[in-house]
């Protein structure tokens, strides 16, 4: 579903995105994990067709993001960490809009459109202008935009950090249906809990590149981190995380060419 | 760059949602529209009164006239604000990423956003017009119909230059408040195009605007282009990290731009197309000016003063002080052009080899070919030459200012160009030097 190769992002002398190769079949998560301006974002730029990486490549489903970019628009759905809505709009016209912009056919946006406000709990608010939503409110319509032409891959960026734990409870398992349905799923997240719940992989990304991809078994051993004995647990992914990115510290640094 | 293919129902749902977001503010339609109806008003009344207390009837129709082009003005001043909000403000807000991440192009998104703009602008600039004509023109007894044609195409092409000079300015700037100063960058050259079709009317040249509406159409497309030429993903979205200590950032380009640059030889041998271009700039205005002098197109008393100051400039002087003002004079010729290159699209470094040029051909009219050229020979066999490289590497800065790439490299490539001008200058002010003190001895 999504193939990504040696891909690069250089900002001027500011190097955001240091080779990163990832593989997400059909039905998968991956998580990416990483501190703030770990790459995270410009990963999902990139991938997206946003922004043109520097350099390696990225075919969802097949097609090459660099020949055909609209194409690959056309099957991702990207939620930026930033909602970004039209605040003198009402939710279901600004559903609908995007919905147009996907060439979603009336009759079934409309009816998909209702079945995610209904989903989401935002019936009762869907004539309001954006403006008025709270940001939990905002965070769910642009997961809704981001999901409403059922996509191929779905590239979230933090999709519940606005979300109290019940919302994000429901968005999960929205995300989770997404992925039964055979979508792909990228997820950047501070949320340990969200990792844990949604990944198949993780990546843990720090200076742009990424330093582990895995799952979690694969990551524990990774990490050298043994059991917790005293407590008869596990290490937990947040443990994982910290010992990875500790290992790696000198790579936190900030980095130029 | 040839115009990109586009979509036109996406480019069409584009406008449509801008469309809206631009009307349903209720407070800024009522100021808009209050606005565009009041002024037309106003100045009605005041043309009526003129006409109504002996204001002279040549006096009161012109003034009518110029007030038609006022009229438009302001509503059409309104697209720059309108514009900056769709471009910047979207990008401010972030809305852009979300519009960015859609299978649109962004020439659809372009094409949408220009017209919205266009849509409610022009249809404030026409609706101010319209009631502006039925409340001066029929108490008047003449109706100017030639010239409210060429003033309704001129004010298309304001509009679009305004529009397509406010999405350059959204790719430079990152906040509403940096685009609303460097607008001004845009609102000023339109006041003095405002001014000069007034002073067209005053004159008793409406003739002369069609000149004037064909001038727009061209700095219109030419902005436009430049505006689809620059919108891109990656100049939206890909330029926000690294923006620390501007100050030296700015510093670190200017240096950057004198760095591997080529030396004279190689860089004309670069740039020996538009070296090419002033050359022939050079012949065009001989043959321009043999042609005006012929004719008398342009009389007699407006070019002579021109050369009379030229060859009277050194009356009582030293001939050091002789060879030091026409060394100034050129020195100074050289660096204007290349200044006024970056806004005037290189025609200054046209202007530079053309004016020379006419003055000979002009003066070889009114007399004989020896006559003229001996005011060029032996100095202008140094001078000359030094005007067509200069001239050549003017009208490169003109193109880099007027050339966007999706990429980005703006101001890059404009630094380059005036570095490489400036590096130039090392050869070029010795040949001037050279010629000023030729032409003193033997001239």
């Amino acid at each position: 579903m999504l193939e990504v190769h040696g891909l690069a992002k250089r900002y001027g002398e500011v190097l955001a995105l240091h080779s990163l190769s990832v593989r997400v079949e059909q039905g998968q998560c991956l998580v990416l994990l990483g501190r703030n301006g770990a790459g995270k974002t410009t990963a999902l730029r990139c991938i997206a067709g946003v922004i043109v990486p520097t350099s390696g490549t990225v075919r969802v489903d097949g097609i090459d993001s660099a020949s055909d970019p609209a194409a690959v628009r056309a099957k991702v759905g990207l939620m930026p960490e930033v909602p970004g809505l039209y605040e003198r709009m009402s939710a279901r016209t600004y559903l609908d809009y995007f919905g147009s912009i996907y060439d979603l056919e009336s009759a079934l946006r409309h009816r998909r459109i209702e079945e995610l406000l209904e989903k989401f709990e935002l019936v009762d608010a869907a004539d309001r202008w954006l403006g008025s939503y709270s940001k939990g409110m905002r965070q769910k319509i642009a997961l809704i935009r981001a999901t409403l032409h059922r996509p191929r891959l779905v590239l979230a960026d933090e999709p519940t950090s606005a979300l109290d734990p019940d919302s994000a409870r429901r968005a999960w398992e929205y995300l989770k249906e997404l992925q039964d349905d055979g979508c792909a799923l990228v997820i950047c997240t501070h949320s340990m809990e969200e990792a844990e719940t949604l990944s198949g992989q993780i990546g843990i990304m720090s200076a742009g590149r990424a330093l582990a991809v895995g799952d979690l078994a694969e990551l524990r051993g990774r990490s050298g981190l043994k059991s917790r004995r005293e407590l008869r647990e596990l290490p937990t992914l947040q443990d994982i995380y910290l010992a990875i990115v500790g290992n790696h510290h000198e790579l936190a640094e900030p980095r130029s060419a | 760059m040839s115009w990109p293919s586009l979509d036109r129902h996406k480019a069409e749902l584009v406008a449509r949602r801008d469309l809206r977001d631009a009307t349903n503010e209720i407070r800024l339609i009522l100021a808009m529209v209050t606005l565009t109806l009041a002024i037309p008003i106003a100045s009605a009344v005041g043309i009526r009164a003129l006409a109504y207390f002996g204001g002279g009837t040549a006096v009161v129709n012109r003034l009518a006239v110029v007030g038609a082009f006022f009229v438009v003005f302001i509503p059409a001043s309104f697209s720059l604000v309108l514009a900056l909000e769709a471009f910047v403000g979207e990008r401010e807000r972030t809305t852009i990423e979300v519009l960015l991440s859609t299978p649109l192009k962004e020439a659809e998104i372009y094409a949408g956003k220009v017209a919205a703009v266009l849509v409610v602008s022009l249809g404030l600039c026409y609706g101010g017009l319209i009631v502006y004509c039925f409340a001066v023109f029929p108490g008047l007894g003449f109706f100017p119909f030639g010239v409210l044609v060429a003033l309704a195409v001129s004010t298309i092409c304001q509009v679009a230059a305004m529009v397509a000079g406010a999405v350059i300015i959204s790719l430079n700037a990152r906040t509403m408040r940096a685009a609303n100063v460097m607008a001004s960058f845009i609102i000023l050259p339109m006041s003095v195009v405002l001014q000069v079709e007034a002073a067209l009317i005053l004159l008793g040249r409406a003739e002369l605007l069609w000149g004037f509406a064909a001038l727009m159409i061209v700095i219109a497309a030419v902005l436009l282009r430049m505006g689809l030429a620059g919108f891109s993903r990656e100049a939206l979205l890909a330029r926000e990290v690294g923006l620390s200590k501007p100050l030296r950032r700015a510093i670190g380009s200017v240096r950057a731009a004198f760095q591997g640059r080529p030396g004279i030889i190689r860089l004309v041998w670069m740039r020996r197309t538009p070296i090419a271009v002033a050359a022939m700039g050079f012949i065009a205005g001989i043959a321009l000016g043999f042609a005006a002098g012929r004719t008398g197109a342009i009389p007699g008393q407006v070019v002579k003063p021109v050369l009379s100051s030229l060859l009277g400039a050194s009356d009582g002087a030293t001939q050091g002080q002789e060879a030091l003002g026409i060394f100034g004079h050129n020195l100074l010729a050289f660096v204007l052009a290349a200044l006024l290159a970056i806004f005037t699209a290189g025609l200054s470094g046209f202007a530079l080899t053309v004016l020379p040029g006419f003055l000979v051909g002009y003066a070889a009219a009114l007399s004989s070919w020896s006559v003229a050229l001996s005011g060029v020979v032996p100095n202008g066999l140094v001078e000359i030459p030094a005007a067509i490289i200069a001239g050549g590497l003017a009208i490169h800065i003109g193109a880099s200012a007027i050339h966007m790439e999706p990429s980005g490299g703006w101001t890059t490539r404009i630094l380059r160009a005036l570095a490489d001008y400036t590096r130039s200058l090392r050869w070029l002010i010795p040949a001037l030097a050279l010629a000023a003190v030729v032409e003193v001895r033997f001239g």
